[in-house]
């Protein structure tokens, strides 16, 4: 979400402060995900202070068969910066689906998404992904 | 991805199909996924979405945060739903008939609460009270309770007596008769509302004979008839009347039970 250890570990003990604090005088929600909206929203509050990139059209290409192959050659940090960036809300979608913990209906309920606004989200972030990688790794029309 | 022979909904679900097909929890998902199958595109986004999933994991995590979750899972297991499992047709039958058990049995339970020794016997004699025609009974006019002397002298019922409470009642009739359970029985018909009294003997201990007493007053209900029931000296007295308990009440002494 932030692509930055640093930050995460900071919002990271602030939710876990918060939750022990509430455990200890208000009691803790009844809602099974409260922690990760929590997070959430600490995450983008975070970045809010951050310099935000520009809205601009991203290109987008089809995925195709070799992009497991591109991304086995990426670093999990270059990953994590280009998730980091996408624009609210996909950066939640992306970040909670990609964490393979969540099904459709729990990252919509996270993420305050309906399925069809989540599955293109999704979608276009598979596309855009790819055209990042097909820019990263050029060589791969000659494969 | 373009998947063929997909809905709108199914094409939705097919772009949100889990990394692992052991996050699919529900049957729309499990459709999508298994008609999405056959197509190269959706063979291309689960490719995709492992390789990128299998990077995610290899994200570094601060070893601070790391040890929060080295022994636990993420995430825990969804609770059981217990409104969905409620609306299933066979915990909903199960449901109802055990209510109706319950229902059955609780309602013997509180039946049984106010009964007593010869409780059987007073409400068999609460029904006699409704059959009965005045005609059947021998007409005495007098007070109540003069009947004892009546009922010793010329039946040898000894310690019919009515109590002190109810032995100024001007009488209408009166009889005798036996019955299978509570053997010999006295019935006066008396004009105060119209309200009958019966004399029978109280229940015994089968094995050693001995009387089984109660004190006070006891309550009991049958087909819209209301009878107080007392016990003294091995015979029950009831006061009987067609109404309801407090149309009795003003009869009987305070302490009763």
């Amino acid at each position: 979400m932030l692509g930055d250890s640093g930050k995460a570990q900071a919002v990271f003990q602030t939710t876990l402060h918060e939750a022990a604090r509430r455990a200890a005088h208000e009691g803790l929600p009844n809602e099974r995900f409260w922690l990760f909206r929590d997070a959430r929203w600490r995450c983008l509050e975070a970045s809010e202070t951050d310099l935000q990139a520009e809205p601009l059209e991203m290109e987008e290409h089809e995925v195709i068969a070799e992009a497991a192959s591109q991304i086995e050659r990426l670093e999990p940090i270059q990953l994590a910066i280009w998730i980091s960036a996408a624009p609210e809300p996909q950066r939640t979608a992306l970040a909670f689906f990609y964490l393979d913990e969540f099904d459709y209906s729990e990252i919509a309920d996270l993420a305050e998404l309906k399925l069809s606004e989540l599955s293109r989200l999704l979608a276009a972030g598979r596309r855009q992904f790819q055209a990042w990688l097909d820019a990263t790794f050029p060589e791969r029309s000659t494969v | 991805m373009k998947p063929r022979r997909l809905s709108r909904r199914q094409r939705a679900l097919a772009n949100c199909a889990p990394v692992s097909e052991d996050r699919i929890r529900d049957r729309s998902m499990r459709a999508a996924v298994f008609r999405a199958r056959g197509s190269n595109e959706f063979a291309n986004q689960q490719s995709f979405d492992r390789a990128v999933a299998a990077l995610v994991r290899a994200i570094p995590i601060p070893p601070e945060a790391a040890e929060w979750f080295s022994s636990t899972d993420l995430i825990a297991p969804s609770k059981w739903a217990w409104k969905k499992t409620a609306r299933n047709p066979a915990v909903l039958a199960i449901g109802i008939a055990l209510v109706v058990i319950a229902g059955v049995f609780v309602f013997n339970f509180v039946g049984r609460l106010n009964d007593f020794p010869g409780s059987g016997t007073a409400r068999k004699l609460l029904g006699t009270a409704g059959s009965t025609r005045s005609v059947l009974l021998d007409p005495v006019t007098g007070d109540a309770g003069t009947l004892s002397d009546l009922f010793f002298l010329k039946h040898g019922l000894e310690h019919y007596d009515v109590p002190a409470e109810f032995a100024d009642f001007r009488t209408i009739g009166c009889r005798v008769f036996d019955d299978d359970e509570a053997r010999r029985v006295a019935q006066i018909w008396v004009v105060e509302k119209r309200m009958q009294f019966f004399l029978f003997s109280a229940e015994r201990n089968a094995k050693t004979g001995v009387v089984l007493q109660f004190s006070g007053w006891r309550y009991v209900h049958q087909e819209g008839w209301v009878g107080a029931v007392t016990e003294r000296n091995g015979v029950c007295f009831m006061a009987a009347l067609r109404g309801r308990e407090k149309d009795l009440a003003p009869y009987i002494p305070k302490v009763k039970q």
